[in-house]
């Protein structure tokens, strides 16, 4: 038997060395995307948003505002503009991202008591920058009445050292866990990367293996294997793991080792993590091609599981606001388990003892995926390609 | 001039045979329609579904009430009325509500401290503790911004008491010298669904179209590498530029119904932002849809077989997820990923179309990405000319060898 498994090993060694298909999808796209996402979101947060200021008073008061717009580092003032409906046009344009008005008579109008009205505007059809520029915008805006409040009292004879609690007698200390400087790559960058290695190595398990029956190499496959097929998948599967686990070790070296992502638990759990991911996604693939042994739909099944799974596992849209039946998928990803066990292990450090579950979700995936390898053996005997 | 004439001629007689072949192999093709059809008509509905609760509210949250007054307990009232909060429950203290964090039980601590009441009533500022997780930035921001809105509503009610106090009331000083004012654009709601789908449906619709090009191509290359180097299925006498017009033009009125739909019943169905006039966002979509048929042509070569199509085309979704700017906008690109994203159709076609259909942009508004778009389909129909040549010479030889 173990001779069987030797043999299967290295005729897909010599399978996987032979199509240069093997490398680009199993090296190539791993080690290219890891770099994608690495060095496209390498500044963390998308600052300096280009605005534009409508500037309707001209004077000393609103130019200190445009000043202190430009000087957070959220906001970048790209355009002066003289009417709301420039400052429109510039956003339909896409030049800006949101634009600030400060109303004419603004001066006068505030040192007399006859409260203006700042208005600020975000185009929110661009999620991140929009969000930015309103926080930005708002900063100024509430910074701005704060410090005219705080004139004001003290012209009125408050006592100074009141003053401030007498603005904001509520401060907020706030302590964001693990990302404190709200970091978009710590979330996107591992997360993405994970969904790439899944969908590729679903992909490529379900090629390699369908790519017998499309061929008519699969009774050749099972031979060699002595016709078992738990020996046969075995020796097609460890090989292509080998090659996974080198990719997937350069990807975790680029981010923990030379990019310094945050770690703050223990790098051997994620390593575990990682590998038993792999393996989960291999099952996944396995799975898909038990379930329908032709390339083409099983490759649909693999590529359409693997593109949705960026949606359901809920990278950046909770699973817990998806809707119930929805959210029910994200249990199904293999990708689903090792996110969160990213999120308790190397962002938030917590112990292993709270993500044991998501190991042993992980290591379940290969015992459930084999339930139909019954089916793939009679597919493999008998090949019938169906284009 | 007889024989320039009868250039034309030829050629738009074999565009037309190119254009009828293509819609022959496309419509016995199983793999190919549903690329080209159910992958439009379904991954759409299956998107917003995923998004359609728009909103993260409601975010679990523990308290740590260290106070416990009067003053501590209406705090706590206000929190639960919030509707970004939900209060799962008091902690005794805060290694209890971290380990509640660690349990997904909650994504935030509220912890009022002892002296809370103590220095409002004195007067002194009093600071609530905020501890939140960072799991994913959409709830750590809707949890934030509740938070805030917490903060200055119980500012706001400390506020009035307090210069109502002072007496200064009769000054004018209990309104605010300024006041201040927001409007979101685009996506009034703030939903994530219709922030995100507009861009997505024009993926979609370039994704879908490369996967269907690639899969036919690469079918024909095995049947080309099968029958000494010819595709007995494909007109080889055609020239290749009338060839790659023709199945252009195939894949272009394969794509009208699709790109209506996706544009204009998606946005209606699912109630999301829909500002923008057919008449601008439909001549938008042209260029997008010749440029996409050019690129995917272009890629042939690389299509060996029937089933290259998923392991070249398929993660390329990410990567042009990403350069359309959707997630990381372009602006914070670098030089050589904003030049990058400019050679995707889609970078531009979800840029122009996100205007219009959110923005109610007009088509001159929005000429910059229609341009690029334009400059696009010229580049990739000289690549996808050279391909075709490229792949018939080789094949001939390679069969030869």
């Amino acid at each position: 038997m173990s001779l069987g498994l030797k043999a299967t090993m290295s005729r897909e060694v010599g399978r996987l060395a032979t199509r240069r298909i093997y490398l680009f999808s199993m090296v190539l796209v791993p080690v290219l995307m890891t770099l994608f996402f690495v060095y496209l979101l390498a500044p963390g947060l998308p600052l300096r948003i280009p605005s534009a200021v409508v500037d309707l008073d001209h004077s000393p008061m609103s130019r200190t505002i445009t000043r202190s717009l430009n000087a957070t580092e959220l906001i970048d003032i790209t355009q002066k503009l003289e009417s709301y409906d420039e400052a429109l046009e510039a956003t339909r344009k896409g030049d800006i991202f949101g634009f600030f008005v400060i109303p004419a008579n603004f001066q006068s109008d505030a040192l007399a008591g006859r409260t203006p009205t700042l208005e600020y505007f975000t185009n929110m059809t661009y999620f991140v920058p929009g969000t930015l520029a309103y926080k930005g915008f708002k900063t100024i805006a509430v910074g701005t009445t704060g410090s005219m409040v705080r004139t004001t009292l003290v012209d009125a004879g408050v006592d100074p050292s009141l003053v401030g609690s007498l603005i904001q007698p509520i401060a907020i200390d706030s302590h964001p866990i693990g990302n404190p400087w709200t970091n978009y790559s710590y979330y996107l960058s591992p997360s993405f990367i994970a969904g790439v290695f899944a969908l590729m190595i679903m992909l490529v398990t379900t090629f390699s293996i369908a790519t017998e029956i499309k061929y008519g190499t699969s009774p050749q496959w099972l031979s060699t294997a002595k016709n078992r097929i738990s020996v046969a998948l075995a020796g097609k599967l460890i090989p292509q793991f080998v090659v996974w686990t080198v990719s997937a070790m350069f990807m975790l070296a680029m981010l923990y080792g030379y990019r310094h992502f945050p770690m703050n638990g223990s790098m051997w759990a994620l390593v575990a993590a990682t590998l038993l991911f792999i393996v989960g996604c291999q099952a996944m693939g396995v799975l898909f091609v038990s379930i329908v042994p032709n390339p083409r739909l099983s490759m649909t099944l693999a590529a359409l599981f693997g593109i949705l799974s960026f949606s359901f596992v809920g990278f950046s849209f909770p699973v817990q606001s998806m809707y119930g039946a929805v959210a029910i998928f994200s249990w199904l990803m293999p990708v689903r388990y090792y996110f969160l066990i990213y999120i308790n292990e190397a962002l938030n450090g917590i112990p292993l003892y709270y993500s044991r579950w998501y190991y042993v979700a992980l290591i379940l995936f290969p015992f459930v995926c084999s339930a139909l390898v019954g089916r793939l053996k009679k597919a493999c005997l008998k090949p019938v390609y169906v284009p | 001039m007889k024989r320039v004439f009868h250039n034309i001629t030829v050629w738009f007689r074999d565009l037309t045979a190119v254009f009828c072949n293509e819609w022959r192999i496309i419509v016995h093709d199983m793999g190919a329609l549903i690329f080209f059809l159910a992958l439009p008509l379904l991954y759409p509905v299956v998107y917003t579904l995923i998004y359609n609760t728009e909103v993260v509210d409601k975010v679990p949250v523990a308290i740590i009430d260290d106070c416990r007054s009067e003053m501590s307990r209406q705090f706590v009232r206000d929190a639960s009325a919030a509707p970004g909060i939900d209060v799962v429950g008091y902690a005794a203290n805060l290694n209890e509500a971290r380990r509640w964090m660690n349990e997904d039980k909650v994504y935030g601590i509220l912890r009022i401290p002892s002296d809370y009441a103590s220095d409002i009533e004195t007067g002194q500022q009093a600071t609530i503790e905020f501890y939140a997780d960072m799991s994913l930035l959409l709830r750590y921001r809707a949890l934030l911004a509740a938070v805030t809105d917490l903060q200055i509503k119980q500012t706001a009610d400390i506020t009035m008491n307090r210069v109502n106090m002072t007496g200064l009331e009769t000054t004018g000083m209990a309104k605010m010298p300024i006041d201040s004012h927001h409007s979101f654009l685009g996506d009034p709601e703030q939903g994530f669904a219709s922030f995100v789908m507009p861009g997505i449906v024009i993926l979609i619709l370039q994704q879908s179209m490369l996967l269907g090009i690639s899969l036919i191509g690469g079918t024909s290359r095995e049947r080309r590498m099968r029958n000494g180097g010819i595709d007995p299925e494909m007109i080889d006498s055609a020239s290749a530029s009338a060839s790659v017009w023709g199945k252009a033009l195939c894949y272009f009125v394969l794509y009208i119904p699709l790109t209506m739909y996706v544009t204009t019943c998606i946005p209606e169905m699912f109630d999301l932002p829909h500002y923008g006039s057919p008449v601008q966002y439909l001549p938008f979509m042209v260029p997008m849809l010749f440029a996409s048929a050019f690129l995917g042509q272009a890629l042939l070569p690389l299509m060996k077989e029937r089933e290259s199509a998923f392991l070249i085309v398929v993660f390329t979704s990410v990567v042009v997820l990403f350069a359309a700017g959707l997630t990381w906008p372009r602006y914070a690109m670098n030089g050589f990923w904003t030049w990058f994203s400019n050679l995707v159709p889609a970078t531009w076609g979800v840029e122009g179309f996100i205007r219009i259909n959110s923005n109610a942009a007009t088509l001159a508004e929005s000429a910059r990405p229609f341009i690029a778009m334009w400059i696009l389909t010229g580049v990739y129909f000289l690549c996808a000319w050279w391909a075709l040549k490229w792949i018939r010479v080789r094949s001939l030889l390679k069969a030869k060898a």
